[in-house]
């Protein structure tokens, strides 16, 4: 019975909280001081994307593998009309090619936008501003992030995209893919 | 070889043999003695009666005188005395010389010259009284009683000499006879003795050595004796003790039986109590092996239905698999959504807002959907738990049915058992109780015989004692039969 009612009250708080959106003003004002990121996993490690960064999110998307001399690169596949070419992102962190399956893949915004693979999506998180740091660059794990942020105690490394796509072009440039 | 008793009773024979017939001639010389002091005794009463007989004449003749002379009849006596008794005399004479012819005839002839005189003398005296002296005178005168009286003392005479010669001879005949005796009395007294002297010497020194030899055996055999009756009284002793000790044991064994027939007894007790309350087990297993079939039964139908529930849970859980692929496809929806609308700018800022709100619901959708999840696991796990229980159960169960099953077999082999031990334990009582008795028989006969070795030890003893005694006493016969040897 405690679960039954347990349940009941989470769905009434739900139905509440879903009314409450509409019943509110419009919160544009407020939500420009916060910062939505994707919280991912990358061979275990917590990591974070910025939602204004990428272009989609798409899960259950295999890539066609391509002979290539880039390592990162995965192959490419269909999003949203484009076939747009899909690089491992732990490996373009890491530097080598990892073992783990990608299962999700983020659409980056640029003009030519790649697929970045990741095994893990944990959520959507909307992050104060004030709670995104800027790295340490003495400690810092790679050359692409630069800040950091700290969500429900769990710090994680905030991944730029532009940096990652310098990155790429330079790999693109050096490989002639 | 003679024995002890043959050599005396030869001995002894040869001596009585010897003796025997030295008394058979002392005997028949005796007898022809006496017979010959017979005669003799004979001779002199025939010498004594012819003495009478003249005697008597004598004094007849002399009365007749006196009274012829004087006529006084005072001098008759004699004559009076002489007339009864002559013919006694005369006749006892011839009685007497009845075995002599010659006596016998000189009697014949003498006996008329007796009456001759007799009555020559009667008729003098009768003569005499009528006064006629003349003719008495004339009587005397004539010489005739004299020649009667003379004719009388010859033949007394001749039969006195032949009565003296008869009485010589058998003098004679007693000397020869007396001599002949001495002489074998003399002779067979002699040899009689120097034979019991041989004798007794041979004997002697056969006995001597042949009873010293068997006083010798026979003090080594005492010596042995008591040798063996100390050994046997020690030994008697050590029976006696054994027997104590066999009879306290015996009295043991007779307790440990008697405890035994009452274990026995219990045994049996125990078994009949165990024999129906296995009955009793075996219809309490039948009646909960009919339970437990019942809760087989119930068993199965609770699998059938926790499957039932499993397989609704793996439904569930199939459903909930959708709702959570479109609660994660809405999210993505939603972020992409958002994506497109913060592209828009201020646009899409209230599309955004409505993006958001459905991120957030598939948000909550999917997170319900994982406690949904995570219930259901539960709940499937927990089936899985009960239906493996169950299974468990119904395969306890089972084993439980085929242990009541052995279980009312094993009941059932206790019954047998358990009448079988209540059997055996009577047999082992009875059994015990005839052990018991035959036990007191034998513990009787164990004190009997201990009696016995007790009175075996005192008659040991007293043979020892004996032993003992023979030895001195074999010692002492030594000494007195063999000095020397005995030193």
């Amino acid at each position: 019975m405690s679960d039954q009612s347990a349940m009941a009250g989470t769905a009434a708080a739900l139905r509440a909280a879903f009314d409450r959106t509409y019943a509110l003003p419009s919160q544009t004002q407020q939500t420009s001081k916060t910062e939505d990121l994707l919280a991912i996993r990358l061979a275990g490690a917590p990591y974070a994307l910025r939602v204004r960064e990428i272009a989609g999110l798409a899960n259950h998307r295999r890539p066609v593998a391509l002979p290539s001399g880039i390592p990162e690169l995965l192959g490419v596949a269909g999003l949203r009309g484009e076939l747009v070419p899909v690089y491992s992102l732990a490996a373009l962190l890491d530097g080598h090619r990892g073992t783990e399956e990608v299962r999700w893949l983020a659409l980056c915004r640029a003009e030519d936008p790649i697929g970045l693979a990741f095994a893990d999506f944990e959520g959507y998180l909307q992050v104060p501003l004030a709670e995104i740091y800027a790295a340490n660059h003495d400690h810092l794990a790679h050359p692409s992030v630069y800040e950091v942020t700290r969500s429900a105690g769990v710090v994680r490394s905030v991944i730029s995209i532009p940096a990652i796509l310098e990155m790429v072009k330079r790999r693109c440039g050096k490989e002639r893919v | 070889m003679w024995t002890f008793g043959r050599k005396i009773a030869a001995g002894f024979m040869l001596a009585f043999l010897l003796l025997l017939g030295i008394g058979a001639v002392a005997y028949r010389s005796t007898g022809r003695l006496a017979q010959t002091s017979y005669w003799v005794e004979h001779t002199h009463e025939v010498l004594e009666h012819v003495a009478e007989m003249v005697s008597l004449l004598k004094d007849a003749e002399t009365g007749q005188r006196g009274y012829v002379i004087t006529g006084d009849e005072a001098f008759l006596g004699p004559y009076q005395s002489a007339l009864g008794g002559i013919a006694k005399v005369v006749k006892e004479l011839r009685t007497l010389t009845v075995d002599n012819q010659n006596q016998q005839k000189r009697i014949d002839d003498v006996e008329p010259l007796i009456a001759a005189k007799m009555e020559e003398l009667k008729r003098t005296i009768d003569l005499r009284r009528k006064g006629d002296t003349s003719q008495v005178t004339k009587i005397v005168s004539g010489g005739e009683g004299k020649r009667t009286m003379d004719s009388i003392r010859r033949l007394a005479e001749q039969m006195d000499n032949e009565e003296r010669g008869l009485l010589k001879k058998r003098a004679e005949e007693v000397e020869s006879a007396s001599s002949g005796t001495k002489s074998t009395i003399i002779f067979g007294t002699l040899v009689c003795l120097l034979f019991v002297m041989g004798a007794g010497v041979s004997i002697t020194r056969s006995l001597s050595g042949q009873i010293g030899q068997a006083v010798r055996h026979v003090q080594s055999s005492s010596v042995e004796l008591q040798a063996t009756a100390n050994q046997q009284a020690s030994g008697a002793k050590e029976s006696s003790t054994a027997m104590n000790e066999i009879s306290t044991t015996i009295s043991e064994l007779l307790a440990s039986s008697r405890q035994i027939a009452e274990s026995a007894q219990q045994v049996a007790h125990i078994a009949e109590e165990s024999s129906k309350a296995a009955r009793t087990g075996e219809q309490t297993v039948e009646k909960a092996h009919e339970s437990v079939s019942g809760i087989k039964r119930q068993v199965d139908l609770i699998v059938t239905h926790m499957l039932d529930l499993g397989k609704k849970s793996q439904q569930i859980g199939g459903i909930l698999e959708i709702i959570n692929e479109l609660a994660e496809q809405t999210n993505i929806l939603a972020i992409n959504a958002t994506i497109e609308a913060a592209g828009a700018g201020d646009a899409g800022k209230r599309f955004a807002v409505v993006a958001d709100e459905i991120r957030k619901l598939a948000d909550r959708v999917s997170g319900s959907t994982k406690e949904i999840r995570q219930l259901i696991e539960e709940i499937r796990a927990a089936v899985n738990t009960t239906v493996m229980a169950t299974e468990g159960g119904t395969k306890a169960v089972d084993l439980g049915a085929r242990q009541f099953a052995e279980v009312t077999t094993a009941l059932k082999q206790i019954t047998s058992l358990s009448e079988s031990t209540m059997e055996a334990a009577r047999e082992i009582e009875l059994s015990t109780k005839q052990q018991a008795t035959a036990v007191e028989q034998v513990n009787s006969a164990i004190g009997n015989v201990s009696t016995a070795t007790k009175e075996t030890e005192t008659s040991l003893t007293q043979t020892l004692q004996t032993a003992t005694q023979l030895t001195g006493l074999s010692r002492e016969l030594t000494r007195l039969i063999q000095p020397n040897m005995s030193a």
